[in-house]
């Protein structure tokens, strides 16, 4: 077969201009099923990883934007009592923008000795030292400081809320890779905030034998008939809850992954019929030296197979470089949604591309194959 | 046993509501080494004859054994690779492939056999000499004139140097000069290197080089102007 890769590499170059619209068009709708997987992909990172099954939020009862949670501190000593849990981390969350928006700041204050046991972040400038001893000292998550172009020693307004950037970081969980963290007084104090002694939510982290329902019905019980009733869920179901609308239109771009597939399938089949078309006569000539139908259907196949992985390779590699240096997220009421390239995407856009290319050549390869030798060569 | 022993062979096919028998139950002979003509009218089926002979159009009926093979029950893959190993095949219009250069042109039949790419370089360009072509290896066939291109499909007839070479009027979209030029190379590829020939030619000058000269008339061959039971049978019969 490979001895007649010059002949289709030829080929597909004597209609460059063909050629290279249909690489372009591949290359665009496996650029757009990138991107859709990664939104996909960030949104069940959030919903299902194992964090976020054994960690609970609770949030004040019927409220959903945090700007309008506002949970007594005093409550984590309560929820720390109970049996079952390991730790609970009191959180001042605030953000530029309740809605959903593509350049979401969140700012997560937290106790200054509870940051670093409580999130799994790598510092990749600056250092804890100096977070640890300026008051209005952030680390900023590394998509911000990309999307904002923060360097540690600057200041960084937002609202009335104005930090001095100490450090920028990576964390294990993309989407707080868009989070700003603070010390939670500092957040409460901030001008404005006017909410010393209350925070937005609690983040508890469960006992491996808690069972996470039970628990959750036990904290809601104690502040049931407290000075603020809360709502307490898993924080999968948390963030799904909070993302619901945008869950929605995520749910609807998932079949815009699939209508990227169907316009590639469309676009390199017509190529390849066309190529088919035009060349009846050649491979009827090539019929004629000796080879194969089965090896002028190999043929056909390479060509379209060839076309539709150029340009995956093109969409695909140009979506995960995007993907990788945007710092890209989605965002509502203070929970993001992290775009990150992964493996899985890579293989998944890959192979979506191949199988692509299989399918659009087989029925031209096939006319190609069975065509009559003679009727063929009768032609002009 | 003949090289090539066709025995009633007949073609049919339908066209609207007739049936037209091109071939009808057609008998011939050829020796290794005979160089045979074939004229006859337009659409006497001469073409027919020599695309059934070459494995690309199967007949109605009958047999076509070539050292021993009868063709006709082989399956499309198998002529495939029968016609690779067997048939040179001289189309009118050269039908080189556009997007390759000459040495590639020649170099594709032996594609399909087992030489290795050392084997192949020498016989490609043992054949390109051997149709003066060597100064043009590398050029597309956009930038050769229409004999040379001719000679090219020449050289990717004979390259692998099969049991017989076909030839549809493989002058008749040449100028009388290079026609010439390519009569000369074919009748050499003949007496000099006793390579098998058929040729389907209308011209009656092109046939008269051939040392054997037969003519389809309403289906049946016919040769030295008579019919005979098994052209070229008898070695006799056809100097008679």
């Amino acid at each position: 077969m490979f001895r007649f890769a010059p002949y289709v590499f030829k080929s597909l170059w004597r209609h460059r201009g063909r050629t290279l619209l249909t690489v372009t068009g591949s290359a665009v709708a496996l650029f757009v099923f990138c991107f859709v997987t990664a939104v996909q992909q960030g949104l069940e990172r959030l919903t299902k990883d194992k964090q976020a099954e054994r960690t609970l939020i609770t949030f004040q009862e019927n409220r959903f934007c945090p700007a309008s949670s506002k949970l007594p501190e005093d409550y984590a000593r309560t929820v720390a009592k109970l049996p079952g849990v390991k730790g609970v981390v009191p959180i001042k969350v605030f953000t530029n923008n309740c809605r959903a928006s593509l350049d979401v700041v969140v700012f997560h204050g937290l106790p200054t000795d509870q940051l670093q046991s409580a999130r799994d972040l790598t510092l990749l400038t600056g250092s804890w030292t100096e977070y640890a001893a300026k008051t209005d000292g952030a680390i900023v998550g590394q998509a911000v400081a990309n999307r904002r172009r923060l360097k540690v020693g600057q200041k960084f307004t937002l609202g009335e809320v104005t930090v001095s950037v100490v450090g920028t970081c990576r964390s294990a969980v993309p989407a707080e890779d868009n989070f700003i963290f603070t010390h939670l007084d500092f957040l409460q104090r901030a001008r404005g905030k006017n909410s010393v002694g209350t925070v937005t939510q609690l983040e508890v982290q469960l006992a491996d034998n808690a069972d996470a329902d039970a628990l959750a019905s036990q904290i809601d019980a104690a502040f049931h008939s407290g000075p603020v009733a809360t709502t307490t869920r898993s924080k999968g179901v948390f963030q799904r809850d909070t993302l619901a609308d945008l869950a929605e239109l995520i749910g609807l771009a998932h079949w815009l992954g699939y209508a990227c597939v169907g316009l590639v399938l469309a676009l390199v089949a017509t190529t390849t019929v066309m190529a088919v078309q035009d060349r009846l006569k050649e491979h009827a000539v090539l019929q004629t030296l000796g080879l194969r139908p089965l090896r002028i259907f190999r043929l056909v196949l390479a060509e379209s197979m060839l076309q539709s992985a150029t340009g995956g390779a093109l969409g695909i590699g140009i979506g995960m470089i995007l993907l990788a240096w945007g710092g890209f997220s989605v965002g509502a009421e203070g929970v993001t949604i992290a775009f990150q390239p992964s493996l899985d995407m890579l293989v998944t856009g890959g192979a979506v591309s191949l199988v692509v290319g299989v399918l659009a050549g087989i029925v031209p390869g096939w006319q190609a194959a069975r065509a009559e030798i003679v009727t063929a060569l009768r032609q002009a | 046993m003949a090289l090539v022993e066709i025995r009633s062979l007949t073609k049919q096919f339908r066209k609207g509501d007739e049936i037209i028998t091109p071939l009808n139950d057609v008998d011939l002979d050829i020796e290794q080494g005979d160089f045979v003509s074939l004229m006859g009218a337009s659409g006497s089926g001469k073409s027919t004859l020599l695309n059934a002979l070459a494995g690309i159009d199967p007949p109605t009926s009958g047999s076509i054994t070539v050292r021993g093979t009868d063709i006709t029950r082989l399956s499309r893959s198998r002529l495939a690779d029968w016609r690779a190993a067997n048939i040179g095949y001289i189309f009118q219009m050269h039908n080189l492939i556009p997007v390759l250069t000459a040495y590639e042109n020649v170099e594709l039949p032996l594609l399909l056999l087992p030489f290795s790419a050392a084997e192949r370089h020498k016989r490609v360009l043992v054949a390109l000499e051997a149709v003066s072509l060597l100064d043009r290896v590398n050029h597309y066939p956009r930038q050769l004139s229409g004999g040379q291109e001719q000679r090219v499909g020449i050289a990717r007839a004979i390259v692998a140097n099969p049991t017989i070479i076909v030839g549809d009027e493989p002058t008749g979209d040449l100028d009388a000069v290079t026609t010439e030029q390519i009569l000369d190379l074919v009748q050499r590829l003949n007496s000099e290197l006793g390579m098998t020939l058929l040729l389907v030619t209308h011209d009656p000058k092109v046939a008269a080089l051939a040392p054997r000269q037969l003519r389809l008339e309403q289906g049946k061959l016919i040769e030295k102007g008579r019919e005979v039971s098994i052209v070229g049978s008898d070695p006799h019969e056809r100097s008679a």
